[in-house]
């Protein structure tokens, strides 16, 4: 049996209509919407030029937070051997890493820094700044908008190489940072406070944060416990992932007494149940705490049971944020984790900050 | 009589055309006037306000005309550097997929068909997963190795794939190449997870890649792509008449005086080499190449002549408005939004539409 209809508007009508309403929308959104606006009016949104000249002196942020001066034009190399020329003392910084904006922070270049990611939360203030890194993805638009003069990003696939080399291109140095260790920690901060013009706050905190490692390490040794065999949980929910081989982490446990059990191999974060069990953990940090894992949980999954660590019930939540983030509080982590390898140490005091906020 | 006016008017009496069917030169110049709005709206809306009349101002400035700046550099460094490139990026891959798709429609008579039907996908994104394995980062015209090897792998792919299912074995010339195509590319897809599974941390950007963006677009890159894009679809474009005698069979073309083979294996080059080089640039975007010819077809009908220039302008147009969408929704990957927006849309015509073709 033949259906047969009545006649209809041609389908090509519909079509365009379609097509045309879709439009119509997108034209009135360029008419009329602002997204995002970044400053109090069209007008003023775009902030200060990004590739042109430099600002004349009236419309940058009168005083700076430290008055040493460094000479500028400066000449840097970034930790991927980059060399990066910043033209004026940076005014605008814009960090795209939770780490980096914590160094600039704490070198007392907080002031300046006007675009943050979507994951900064420390210290608390970092909240009121723009972000410019939503869920990983960098909007290059919008740090242009911000008349960024100094970007520091975060190397080894942190931030896509795309949008770094993106950024250049348009004419705005970007330092990118990334450190295997604990020294090169302490490098990042001297290399992120140098771009900022905060040298010798750089130079000043370094030499704080490495005293209280030294006095750390003197604890540790003078422990004189054998390193524990340590596995570090990153999460366990489908399969295991702990730290891959050479990366901070891994020298942070073996600094706090630690005889880290890594993926073994540098890329990859995710270890085979069987590999765990030979490796046999002494003792286990659940880095995954803050999103519920307990011990009991631990302990009752099949198979784990046979481990040393659950057997001693040597299995402590720690402060995953503190040790995933290679920072100036990457002392902390250290002493957070030197506890939770040995509650019994005891370790000096912790001084007071040397550095304003 | 010529090859095409006798093809049209058989593929005429075999599938009908639309009666009252709009005609296809208002149709294309009232898609070509979306286009340009569609174009405006794009380079006007993003994450930072740029005052409309600014962007008209930067980019007339930009063509030469005398007006003076009364804009920040910021702003003219967003919209001519960041998304101009980007716009007409879109619009290039948007065309050339669109082209593409209908091009192997066409060669291959089936309406499933798209630019990846022959292995070019999996090719590309096994180059491109090998090339996030490894270190290396030299950078020529703003092209890395993603770019160079996810081009290579879809254009070995489909080299290979023809070699082998030239002959069609058991199958009829067609059948046989469709089936060698969806072999080789399972194989390139097992090689392509082994390299996913080794790849850990760099897993993200091969995700990137499969599903498409724009984000990486720039001038270097399009002056790449652009030549290679428009070239093919126009070479594509000027073999219209052998499309559609193709379409009404092998036998039939040849007797309409097309030489079957040789000129199959023009259209399979040209189409790959359009896709290769969409690819290259934004990686796999999908849905555009199978979905454009098809609504441009259930407008004006299965003649070539006109379903190519029409895919072409709407595919431009549906990649400029998703990719738009995958900005303001903090770049997304544009293939997600194609397939949300781009599905029901196609629902919706082919439920509204009487007018039917086959392939």
């Amino acid at each position: 049996m033949i259906r047969t209809r009545a006649r209809r508007r041609p389908a090509g009508f519909f079509l365009i209509s379609i097509v045309v309403a879709v439009v119509l929308a997108g034209c009135g959104a360029g008419a009329t919407a602002q997204p995002a606006t970044v400053g109090p009016s069209p007008t003023t949104a775009i902030a200060a030029p990004a590739t042109g000249t430099p600002l004349p002196a009236s419309a940058a942020p009168s005083q700076s937070p430290s008055p040493q001066a460094a000479t500028y034009p400066l000449s840097l190399t970034d930790d991927e051997g980059t060399a990066v020329t910043i033209p004026t003392r940076p005014m605008r910084i814009v960090s795209l890493t939770p780490a980096t904006t914590e160094i600039l922070f704490a070198v007392g270049a907080g002031s300046r820094v006007k675009g943050v990611t979507d994951a900064d939360d420390y210290p608390p203030a970092v909240k009121q700044i723009t972000q410019v890194v939503k869920l990983g993805a960098v909007d290059v638009e919008k740090i242009v908008g911000l008349g960024a003069d100094l970007v520091i990003a975060g190397g080894n696939g942190f931030n896509s190489p795309d949008s770094i080399a993106k950024l250049r291109s348009l004419g705005i140095p970007v330092i990118v940072v990334y450190a295997a260790d604990v020294a090169g920690v302490f490098h990042d901060v001297e290399l992120v406070a140098e771009a900022a013009g905060q040298a010798a706050a750089g130079t000043a905190l370094v030499s704080s944060l490495q005293g209280q490692e030294d006095a750390i390490a003197a604890a540790v040794a003078a422990a004189g416990a054998r390193p524990p065999r340590v596995f570090y949980e990153l999460d366990a929910t489908k399969q295991i992932y702990t730290f891959a081989d050479g990366i901070v982490q891994d020298d942070l446990i073996r600094k706090a007494g630690g005889d880290p059990i890594t993926t073994g191999s540098a890329t990859v974060f995710s270890i085979p149940l069987e590999k765990l069990l030979v490796a046999d953990p002494e003792l286990i940090l659940l880095g995954d705490a803050a999103y519920g894992t307990t011990p009991a949980q631990v302990a009752a999954r099949p198979g784990w049971s046979v481990m040393t660590a659950v057997k001693t019930g040597a299995i402590r939540p720690v402060d995953d944020t503190l040790v995933s983030r290679p920072g100036p509080r990457i002392i902390e982590a250290l002493r957070a984790l030197a506890l939770a390898i040995d509650p019994a140490l005891t370790l000096p005091a912790v001084p007071a900050p040397s550095t304003a906020p | 009589m010529s090859i095409g006016a006798r093809s049209l008017a058989l593929a005429r009496a075999r599938v009908g055309r639309p009666a009252r069917a709009p005609s296809a030169g208002v149709l294309a110049l009232i898609g070509l006037g979306v286009l340009a709005c569609v174009i405006v709206a794009a380079v006007a809306v993003g994450s930072v306000a740029v005052a409309p009349g600014d962007t008209v101002g930067i980019l007339l400035r930009a063509i030469g005309l005398p007006i003076g700046r009364s804009w920040s550099p910021a702003a003219e460094t967003i919209v001519l550097e960041l998304r101009l490139p980007r716009v007409l990026t879109a619009i290039m891959v948007g065309g050339g997929l669109a082209v593409a798709g209908a091009a192997f429609q066409g060669l291959l008579r089936n309406p499933l068909a798209d630019p990846y039907v022959l292995g070019t996908a999996s090719g590309a994104a096994l180059g491109a997963a090998i090339a996030v394995l490894i270190p290396f980062r030299a950078v020529f015209l703003d092209l890395g190795l993603l770019h160079v090897l996810s081009f290579a792998g879809a254009l070995l792919s489909v080299a290979v794939v023809y070699r082998l299912g030239r002959g069609g074995g058991p199958f009829a010339p067609l059948t046989g190449l469709l089936l060698t195509g969806y072999a080789v590319g399972s194989l390139l897809a097992a090689g392509l997870a082994m390299t996913m599974f080794l790849a850990g941390s760099n897993l993200r950007q091969i995700f990137a890649f499969l599903l498409g963006g724009l984000e990486g677009a720039s001038w270097l890159r399009l002056a790449f792509a652009a030549p290679l894009i428009a070239g093919g679809s126009l070479a594509i474009v000027a073999r219209a008449r052998v499309l559609n005698g193709l379409l009404l069979g092998e036998e039939a073309a040849a007797h309409l005086g097309v030489d079957v083979r040789r000129e199959r294996a023009v259209l399979l080059a040209l189409a790959s080499l359009v896709t290769a080089a969409a690819v290259a640039v934004a990686g796999l975007v999908g849905f555009i190449g199978l979905v454009a010819p098809h609504l441009v077809r259930l407008v004006v009908g299965p003649d070539a002549r006109r379903v190519l220039p029409l895919a072409a302008i709407l595919g431009a147009i549906l990649l400029v408005l998703a990719d738009l969408g995958a900005r303001l929704l903090g770049e997304i990957p544009v293939g997600v939004v194609t397939a949300v927006v781009g599905a029901p849309f196609f629902l919706a015509l082919l439920r509204g539409t009487r007018s039917a073709y086959e392939l």
